[in-house]
């Protein structure tokens, strides 16, 4: 990890270079539209939901192109992170100990990598998702252009379509509570890109054993 | 028709023949199809190929084009053999008991021709082909002096009630159709022998035992008329319907389903060179005067002594002196014949394709073409083509531009041959249907008038419009120049309010006709005043006090207004006669020969379905129907229900000069034909039938490489060759085609949707295939024979052809110039081509 | 297609209670096509062209009387043809039927548009698109087991048979129905005609050779508002395809039913949870000082 890229506050490391952050906030801004519109074709009662994003008919056509790119972002993070994102032993502890992460009792943690178990979740849950909504999403882009003995295509697109979104959902609303509630400075090194050390001693001392390890000159 | 659309309810059974009333009457058809929902009726359908009147039809039947004949005459030797015929009807009503000459000779004794042909002439002398009896013919020949007058009937026929007399027209047919065996079919139609029989069972079944009640129909169109023997086809059904007992019957009848909305009319209005209006014969240059013209063609009744004979042509005399008295008015009086020379006499064939020969040969030297695609309706159209080539003008009237006003760009012609072309083309722009007012006769005899619903657009012009001002042209000139014989021109009347556009409502009252003096009924005392309109044709006078444009349409437009016009649906008897809508020819009667409903008693056959009856208070027939009968004719006065015959019952045996090709009709055929006749080998075609001799008549044989049977047709989808310039039916049928069965596709490897090319001894045709299963293979006399089928609708000129899309070849480049030597209609629907891929 | 004065009784996407339900006395129009009386001769192709003024297309021969291989977002109907072997007796069937929106009582386009008021059903059981609130997903195309609705490429709405909902209306039968020349279709009260239906097809059993002749009004649906009389009711999928036992697909179904509540459920109570979690635990690290040592404790 090249931290020369910016100038850091001191106690501060690098935890996401400014690719990482760029594809962060594009596969978000794309993911929080296609929420957006997709809950407004998701609910009737939610349906008012397009007409803020410039109607409905505007939604549906912008929605598989959001998808596009929300999925070449998704693609650019697994280029990027999927050697990162290994199950590793940390992992299974961590998984055993989840209920002690979720109460906030982290000092009980099992040591977590640059990611620890639940990002990693979070992760392929997300990367998946995509691949599952790319595919469904094609089939519902062109519904008709599927002939009709390939008929079946469209069924199973049109309940894997909000099936994958709905477990998405569920990520996102966790990913968005921990990064935003839950973890004081994880929002900021998203924007930044820097957390303290000591949210890295704290959440993530594995990768800060990691980078230390690897400083001649440790900040202190 | 002898019945009407409407009239197709009450039938329990239905013969579709030689036509595709569901394709191609798709309107009318809603009468078989109610008598099938309400009377549970059956349909037979028998068709070269299976067509969309077949799939709703209980039987199908699939036959080799050309051989219908074979097939009814089948069925007429069913009928006797298994005794499903209606005796009573058969003895009363028709000339089965009739004994006819010792000298006749049947085909079968005679080497394929009836007695009296004359091979050199290619014609018969007619002179056996007729009844035992005394007077008439024998007396007049003996009269005559030196040159032989023509045959007569004789006044007093011989009969055999017990229809056991050999000689007999019962026992003749009965012998003549004995060869028409199932097996027989089968050789001749490629109908197999168990599916011959079921239909031939299916049909009869109506007289199973006896029974009069039930009534079945027999309906066909140009798949039966354009042969070259079309008309014995017909006859074969209407003798088959009178051994049945069919004829007169409301459901019954023997019915031509007309393909366009008003070829009835035209046929009425003298569409054919040897008829008058009304079925009027032509005057010939042999007769001399009116007074020896009415002596040739008003029959006198010939019947067996006890009976009685009505003979309505007996009021030809009326008929024709009323008729010259609307053409040419004051000019035609008693004293000059009613202008009789006036009236051109016709000296030979001047049929359609005769004319088209006349003009390759340089003796018609231009063509006034209007309403008709001459070069694409053909036959042979590469010949009118090159006729119109050699003609030195062509006027077409139409309302689009077609492939006969651009016949000098037709596929095939250089640059170099265009500019040799010197025929002058007019092209006049028409109005359509839609934007003319007028009547049409349509299929069952009745005229409808109807209303312009649109104006014309831009210069075109009314059809009448155009025939007036050509004519008003005409007369000017003999009027300024005079000429050879101005007379028939200066003193035709015109008095139309507009006379360069005469007001088609003025043309109807004309030929309606008026009293031109105070006439009076001697019977009913009613009066009709000088200049009013005739209330029918029976008021019809020879004296000239009465004109007439045509007797049969005399009661279309009285006193009381245009007949035509009335459209009261109301239909009391329930049988479909609508009285009050529009007008009926003859007489407002909606089924002919209706007399023949009833028994010898005048009770009706079914009492469930009375169209007429004998009233016993009154001493009058009286009906539902306007009774085709002298309305005061006792039953027990045997006076025959076929009053237009002057035997005054329904012809098996045709006598005389009736057809040219025989009293009885014989299976011969088709000009161009796999096989040799099984019949008689040695005479295969119809002898009378003679073929065309300029370099574009040619005709094949198998030995040729033309092996394979082709019909035309046509689709619902499109109208003629007219539609095909309208994108609504260019989208619904996008492409010529060719249907051929799947087994010979498979044979030759050819799939649906490749181009084919199928080519006759005449040229060659171009389109997609349509492989099919709706066409089978069929064994001919033992020999496996492929048939395929060509929808006639496209040409060089139309939406897809402009866009060149398609190979721009039309149908008729394919048939040959021969034609039906009594109705002169060209054979469209069985000739031999070749088929490979293009 | 048409503003036509008619009550709804069901409408695509809407929340909330629906207009016009319950308001009128409730009767249901329906069409009858008696398949063994259409001589295809395609009357009523043109009479839905012409009366609903549609714009003409590119055909291609293709080895058929049929005009195109499916119906179009600017043909809405189309007589099917298909030559049949009958097993019985191997007598060839040229089977025409005319193939265009079912009216579906339970349309499976209308379950499965998003768009609120895209497709409406009316009191009298007609089912029509309004393409001036169509979002263009074509749900419908998926939602429909009849395979009807069919997309504009160029202005991505969806259009079918309307019934000629502006006709009937007025109280005019549907323009297809007036230029039908056999009287092969019939047009009234979904009783009127289930009854003429059935003495028809009782007709075929008992004096024509058809014993399995039966009318096609699938349950699968809630029964249709175009019924047919087939001559072999056990067969429909001779006729062109006619699913024997159509229903809305079960993936829409369990989409815009249990998944539905699940997911609405899920996310609901997936944000409800996460608040309480919040209200209970709060952030992980509550002192500043805890992830940043450069400052103090104060």
């Amino acid at each position: 990890m090249n931290k020369s890229e910016q100038i850091l506050p001191h106690g501060h490391l690098l935890r996401y270079a400014l690719k990482e952050r760029l594809t962060h906030w594009v596969a978000a801004g794309a993911y929080i539209y296609l929420l957006m519109t997709g809950l407004a074709f998701w609910s009737p009662w939610l349906f008012w939901v397009a007409v803020i994003f410039g109607g409905a008919p505007v939604s549906r056509m912008l929605h598989p192109w959001a998808g596009l790119i929300f999925f070449a972002a998704v693609w650019y993070m697994y280029v990027m992170w999927a050697p990162q994102m290994k199950h590793t032993d940390v992992d299974k502890a961590w998984w055993k100990a989840v209920r002690y992460y979720s109460t906030n009792q982290d000092d009980k943690m099992p040591p977590a990598g640059r990611y620890n178990a639940g990002q990693k979740f979070l992760f392929w849950g997300f990367f998946w998702s995509a691949v599952a909504l790319l595919a469904s999403g094609v089939v519902l882009w062109f519904p008709e252009y599927i002939p009709w003995n390939l008929r079946f295509l469209r069924y199973i697109s049109i309940l894997i379509h909000p099936a994958a979104a709905l477990f998405t959902i569920g990520l996102f609303l966790i990913h968005v509570y921990m990064g935003v509630f839950a973890e004081r400075g994880a929002f900021g090194s998203v924007i930044r890109g820097d957390v303290s050390i000591a949210f890295a001693k704290r959440y993530h001392p594995g990768w800060y054993k990691e980078i230390v390890g690897e400083s001649s000159t440790p900040r202190k | 028709m002898t019945n009407g659309w409407v009239d197709m309810k009450n039938t329990d059974m239905m013969l579709i023949m030689g036509g595709n009333p569901a394709e191609n009457h798709p309107c009318g058809f809603k009468w078989p199809v109610e008598a099938k929902r309400t009377r549970n009726a059956k349909i037979i359908s028998v068709d070269p190929r299976f067509t969309r009147t077949s799939a709703v039809a209980d039987l199908f039947c699939q036959i080799r084009a050309g051989t219908d004949i074979a097939f009814l005459g089948g069925v007429v030797r069913y009928a006797i053999e298994n005794n499903r015929i209606a005796k009573d009807y058969l003895v009363n009503y028709t000339n089965a008991a009739f004994i006819v000459k010792g000298d006749f000779k049947l085909p079968a004794d005679t080497d394929g021709v009836f007695s009296g042909f004359d091979a050199k002439s290619q014609s018969y002398d007619k002179s056996t082909w007729n009844y035992a009896g005394t007077a008439g013919g024998d007396a007049a020949h003996a009269a005559s002096g030196s040159a032989p007058p023509a045959p007569k009937l004789p006044e007093k026929v011989e009969f055999d009630l017990t229809l056991q007399n050999p000689n007999c027209v019962f026992q003749l047919l009965r012998k003549h159709y004995s060869r028409y065996t199932p097996e027989m079919v089968e050789r001749i139609t490629g109908i197999p022998r168990e599916q011959f029989l079921k239909a031939a069972d299916l049909f009869t079944s109506i007289r199973k035992d006896g029974d009069m009640k039930k009534a079945g129909t027999i309906i066909y169109a140009v798949g039966w008329t354009q042969h070259t023997f079309g008309t014995q086809i017909i006859r074969t059904a209407a003798m088959l319907q009178l051994l049945l007992g069919n004829v007169g019957r409301a459901g019954g009848g023997v019915n031509a389903l007309r393909g366009h909305s008003n070829i009835q009319g035209a046929t009425d209005m003298a569409g054919i060179f040897d008829n008058l209006p009304g079925y009027l014969k032509v005057p010939t240059p042999a007769d001399t005067s009116f007074d020896a013209w009415i002596k040739r063609i008003t029959p006198t009744s010939s019947k067996p002594a006890p009976w009685d004979s009505f003979n309505y042509w007996g009021n030809t005399p009326k008929f024709a002196a009323s008729y010259l008295k609307a053409l040419f008015g004051d000019a035609a009086t008693k004293q000059n014949g009613f202008a009789f020379d006036y009236l051109p006499k016709v000296d030979r064939n001047y049929s359609w394709v005769q004319l088209w020969d006349d003009m390759y040969n340089g003796v018609v030297k231009g063509m006034l073409a209007f309403g008709m695609n001459g070069v694409a309706i053909g036959p042979d159209s590469q010949k009118n083509i090159d006729a119109l080539k050699k003609a030195d003008w062509l006027v077409v009237g139409e309302i689009y531009p077609d492939e006969t006003s651009e016949f000098w760009k037709s596929p095939g012609i250089t640059q170099g041959e265009m500019k040799q072309i010197q025929t002058t083309v007019y092209r006049l722009p028409c109005a359509g249907f839609a934007e003319k007012d007028g009547s049409f006769t349509n299929s069952a005899r009745w005229l409808l008038w109807k209303n312009t619903a649109l104006p014309t657009p831009g210069d075109a012009r009314l059809d009448q419009a155009i025939v007036a001002q050509i004519f008003l042209k005409v007369r000017e000139l003999y009027k300024k120049d005079g000429g050879k014989f101005p007379d028939p021109i200066l003193n035709l009347t015109w008095n139309y309010t507009v006379p360069t556009s005469p007001s088609l409502t003025e043309v109807l009252k004309e030929v309606n006709g008026k009293a031109l003096a105070d006439l009076e009924d001697p019977a009913t005392k009613q009066q009709i005043k000088a200049g009013q309109q005739l209330p029918g044709f029976a008021w019809l006078k020879d004296d000239g006090t009465t004109s007439c444009g045509n007797w049969i349409y005399c009661g279309s437009f009285t006193e009381a207004g245009n007949q035509t016009a009335r459209r009261d649906p109301s239909d009391p008897s329930n049988l479909g006669l609508h009285p009050g809508w529009g007008w009926s020819w003859p007489a407002n009667r909606r089924v002919l020969y209706n007399r023949a409903s009833c028994d010898a008693d005048g009770k009706p056959w079914d009492p469930t379905r009375k169209q007429v009856w004998w009233n016993e208070t009154t001493q009058k027939w009286v009906g539902n129907d306007v009774p085709d009968f002298k309305v005061d004719s006792k039953p027990k006065d045997h006076m025959g229900p076929f009053i237009m015959n002057p035997e005054g019952v329904g012809r098996i045996f045709a006598p005389l000069g009736a057809f040219a090709d025989g009293p009885f009709p014989e299976h011969y055929e088709p000009i161009e034909s796999p096989i040799d006749n099984p019949l008689h080998p040695a005479q295969t075609h119809n002898p009378v039938v003679k073929r065309f001799k300029t370099p574009d008549d040619k005709y094949a044989t198998p030995k040729d490489g033309y092996t394979v049977v082709c019909t035309t047709y046509r689709l619902t989808e499109l109208y003629h060759y007219w539609t095909k310039n309208n994108p609504m039916n260019v989208q619904l049928v996008p492409e010529p085609f060719v249907e051929i069965s799947a087994q010979m596709a498979d044979e030759m490897g050819i799939k649906g949707g490749e181009k084919v090319k199928v080519s006759s001894i005449r040229g060659e045709y171009i389109a997609k295939a349509m492989v099919t299963k709706r066409i089978k293979s069929m064994m001919i006399d033992g020999k496996k024979v492929y048939q395929i089928g060509i929808p006639i609708h496209q040409g060089y000129r139309g939406i897809k052809e402009d866009e060149g899309k398609d190979a721009r070849t039309l149908v008729n480049l394919l048939t040959p110039t021969v034609f039906d030597p009594n109705a002169y209609t060209p054979e469209f629907k069985g000739f031999l081509v070749k088929l490979e891929r293009a | 297609m048409s503003q036509a004065i008619l009550r709804v009784q069901k409408i695509s996407g809407h929340a909330g209670s629906v207009p016009g339900e319950g308001t009128q006395r409730e009767y249901t129009v329906c069409k009858l096509i008696d398949t063994t009386t259409c001589i295809g001769c395609k009357a009523c192709e043109v009479a839905c062209m012409e009366w609903n003024d549609l714009p003409f297309g590119e055909t291609v021969f293709d080895n058929t009387y049929q005009t195109m291989p499916e119906t179009r977002w600017n043909y809405w109907n189309l007589i099917l043809f298909n030559e049949h072997v009958r097993e019985e007796d191997g007598s060839l069937m040229w089977l025409m039927r005319k193939n265009q929106c079912m009216h579906c009582a339970e349309p499976g386009c209308l379950a499965a548009c998003p768009a609120d008021g895209a497709i409406v059903q009316y009191t009298n059981g007609i089912v029509d698109f309004q393409q001036a609130n169509c979002i263009g997903c074509g749900y419908c195309i998926t939602g429909c087991p009849f395979d009807i609705p069919k997309m504009n490429p160029k202005t991505h709405r969806v259009f079918k048979c309307t019934l000629c909902t502006d006709r009937v209306s007025e109280g005019l039968e549907p323009a297809c129905i007036k230029s039908c020349p056999t009287g092969c279709l019939h047009f009234g009260s979904k009783d009127d005609m289930l009854d003429l239906a059935g003495k028809r097809a009782k007709q075929l059993r008992e004096h024509s050779n058809f014993p399995h002749a039966g009318v096609y009004d699938p349950p699968g649906v809630g029964g249709t508002g175009v019924i047919y009389v087939l001559h072999d009711a056990t067969k429909p999928e001779i006729y062109g395809g006619l699913p024997s036992d159509p229903h809305v697909p079960w993936t829409v179904k369990l989409w815009k039913g249990p998944l539905k509540w699940l997911g609405n459920v899920a996310m609901v109570g997936g944000l409800i949870g996460l608040f309480v979690h919040y209200l209970r635990f709060g952030p992980k690290a509550r002192e500043e000082e805890d992830i940043n040592p450069s400052g103090g404790k104060p």
